[in-house]
């Protein structure tokens, strides 16, 4: 173990005294910590903002004068996403997906205000978050500072020095790669900070920055593994690079595009058009008169066992809206659980291919740690799908049993008749506080066990891989 | 009767698919200074090598202090000091940084002061021993490879062409340090090509040609081995 310590305090000793390898750590780490910074204040401002502006969108609904609900049905509402305190570390999908949904009748409105719209200019990297410099800057710098790290000594022979002096070959390796781990430990500083403050569930934090750990340890192990194979540092680097283009750069998209393939999705306005077509079938919420509610109707009628809709005990306006809005929501939802199965189908499909890549396994680990995966928006979704279908309902059932047919029916003929359409504001009380929160801490880690497991997976072959190519070290060159 | 530290016994190497050395043997007995000599690729560094452990026997056995080198290449390694040709140092590392480095790593404890001793024996200038290796020269590199040998106190000590690039002066000064050391006990195993050198340090000196050792030459009591007559053994093939 002494040997081990030694030899990784001189890997150190020659990473400050070479200028390259001290500068570029160096420069990671600053941007590290700049980027941990920002972008918690960021995500930390945002959730503020979004809290206050759920209240104040609640309190502008429920603060709303006395009005026809069907108005009030249409003046809708907002509901926002709240970022889990992870997030503050990684944004996942929020900054594409959008954080905020206005709720209104007879729509299931997008997802808007993503973050990514801001730095669309500026390319793909216009917001280095942390998780994006761990996935990819450090892996890069620890190969920029590591990669020579047993192949000089083996370039310069003076492996044979350390070898006749008593190391084993292995121990060797495994100076250089602890080495390689306090760097990336160091590295691993203001992430630790910033999990440490994000007010994250501790057991979900665990994992998360357990998964970052694995990670690094992956590309340690590879680059002191690539080291101690290759005979020049210069070949090493070639290697350690193809490597990161490929696990970092080109599989990701290369597993995107074959889900793509594999689980095709239709495209939005083919998505919309379908939506509307089924939607023409449903009747006009609009129009009492709509042959659509013919049945609806004559129900009603025979139920109450009159003769006309202006004898009905209850707004048959009202009946018709809530009616329209039920076999409307059932449509909407329809297509947007197929669309949201087609993409949980995707994500799932990386997901499996992520032992092909390292960088994909912690994506999926790290995004559902934080919650800001594709599935917790997909609960956001249906949580605020519901807490719309709820208020608008609760409208309807207003407009059904508050106002009546004759005021409804007549509320345009005159001032005094518009007047009297209307009811209470004590019935916007029907709209429910929204808070989004996360799935548990236990929901989130246990579907992070297929990646964590690729990742211990991916260690372990490295591990392996360097402990062999150790074990060559110090071997004669032939020829 | 004298002990023999070093033996080499019906060896034969092979690098890859080629056969280096073959159906080698001689002994090195202790305090004594073995020059093996031969053109490029005769087998000499494969002789070394093979008594560091680094190569495997074909057949035939090679033993340091009366060990087998194969089964016991930790003990080698530890009794003995290697200096290849080039003087594998850190050039990151100063002269005094070096040799802590390579000390604590063999887990044999030396004070400064010891340290400074051993770079006034092998004449290294002061004001030198605080700069990097990266701007000395390849004697200068030569001299801090053997204070580390002086101060693991190795008994036996292994040379690769060890001067190789050295002016006359610091060979002159090279060839006393090994006599001193050999005198004091240590075992010398040198491989080299300059016949003139190896004749004034020898106690011996093996002629290898093409794996195969084709002469030993002894000096007589008291005196030295006649370069001229190793040199026409060499030109002659022995």
């Amino acid at each position: 173990m002494q040997s081990l310590l030694i030899i990784a305090s001189d890997e150190w000793r020659y990473w400050s005294r070479s200028k390259l390898g001290a500068a570029a750590a160096i420069l990671a780490f600053i941007l590290i910590c700049v980027s941990v910074f920002a972008t918690t204040n960021q995500v930390a401002a945002e959730k503020e903002t979004r809290e206050a502006l759920q209240l104040k969108a609640e309190e502008i609904f429920r603060s709303q004068p006395d009005r026809h609900p069907h108005r009030m049905v249409h003046y809708g509402h907002y509901v926002f996403r709240t970022p889990a305190p992870l997030a503050k570390l990684d944004p996942g999908v929020d900054p594409y997906t959008g954080t905020a949904i206005f709720l209104e009748g007879h729509r299931q409105n997008s997802a808007t205000f993503s973050a990514s719209y801001d730095g669309a200019q500026a390319g793909p990297f216009a917001r280095l978050t942390p998780a994006l410099a761990y996935q990819l800057l450090v892996p890069l710098i620890l190969i920029i500072v590591g990669f020579g790290a047993v192949s000089r000594e083996r370039e310069a022979e003076t492996d044979r020095q350390l070898v006749t002096s008593g190391v084993t070959p292995v121990e060797i390796w495994g100076g250089k790669t602890i080495a390689l781990a306090a760097l990336a430990a160091l590295l691993l500083i203001p992430m630790l900070f910033g999990v440490a403050l994000s007010g994250g569930a501790p057991a979900v934090s665990a994992a998360f920055l357990g998964s970052y750990i694995i990670y690094l340890l992956i590309w340690i192990l590879m680059i002191s593994g690539a080291s101690a194979w290759c005979k020049r540092p210069s070949t090493a680097l070639l290697v350690l690079l193809s490597a990161w283009i490929a696990l970092s750069v080109l599989a990701p998209r290369m597993v995107a595009s074959a889900a793509n393939i594999a689980i095709p999705s239709a495209s939005q306005i083919e998505a919309d058009m379908d939506v509307l077509v089924a939607l023409r079938e449903v009747g006009d919420g609009h129009n009492a008169n709509d042959p659509a509610f013919a049945r609806l109707r004559a129900n009603l009628l025979e139920q109450y066992d009159v003769e006309t809709v202006e004898e009905l005990p209850i707004n048959f306006r009202g009946m018709v809206a809530k009616t329209s809005e039920e076999q409307l929501t059932a449509i909407l939802n329809e297509y947007a659980e197929k669309r949201m199965t087609q993409q949980v189908a995707q994500t799932d499909f990386v997901r499996a291919l992520s032992f092909f890549s390292p960088f994909i396994a912690l994506q999926s680990a790290s995004m559902t740690a934080a919650g800001t995966d594709i599935r917790t928006h997909h609960r956001f979704l249906r949580e605020a799908e519901a807490a719309r279908y709820e208020f608008v309902q609760g409208l309807n059932d207003a407009h059904v049993e508050k106002l009546s047919y004759a005021d409804d029916l007549n509320r345009n003929t005159s001032k005094e008749a518009w007047r009297k359409a209307r009811v209470s504001s004590e019935n916007w009380r029907v709209l429910q506080d929204f808070r989004f929160s996360p799935d548990t801490a236990s929901e989130r880690i246990s579907r992070m066990g297929l990646t964590v497991g690729v990742l211990f997976g991916w260690a372990l072959v490295m591990g392996g891989i360097g402990f062999i190519g150790a074990r060559r070290l110090s071997e004669v060159k032939n020829g | 009767m004298t002990e023999i530290a070093l033996k080499a016994d019906s060896l034969s190497v092979s690098r890859g698919r080629v056969p280096v050395l073959s159906d080698i043997t001689f002994d090195v007995s202790v305090g004594e200074v073995f020059a093996l000599l031969g053109g490029n690729g005769a087998g000499k560094s494969t002789t070394l090598l093979t008594f560091l452990g680094f190569l495997p026997p074909r057949s035939g056995s090679v033993t340091v202090l009366n060990k087998p080198v194969t089964q016991n290449v930790e003990f080698v390694r530890q009794k003995s000091a290697y200096l290849p040709e080039a003087a594998n140092l850190y050039p990151h590392l100063n002269a005094r940084e070096n040799i802590k480095y390579f000390l604590s790593l063999a887990k044999v404890p030396r004070s400064a002061s010891d340290i400074e001793a051993a770079l006034d024996e092998v004449s290294l200038a002061t004001e030198a021993r605080g700069r990097r290796l990266s701007s000395y020269s390849k004697g200068m590199r030569q001299k801090v490879a053997i204070s580390l040998a002086i101060l693991r106190q190795a008994p036996v000590l292994f040379l690769d062409e060890p001067t190789s690039g050295l002016d006359p002066v610091a060979i002159d000064e090279f060839n006393q340090l090994i006599t001193k050391l050999s005198a004091a006990g240590t075992t010398v195993l040198m491989v080299t090509h300059d016949v003139y050198g190896a004749c004034q340090i020898a106690g011996r000196v093996g002629l290898l040609k093409a794996g195969s050792l084709v002469g030993v030459f002894e000096a007589p009591e008291g005196g030295q081995i006649s370069p001229e007559e190793v040199h026409r053994a060499f030109a002659e093939g022995a």
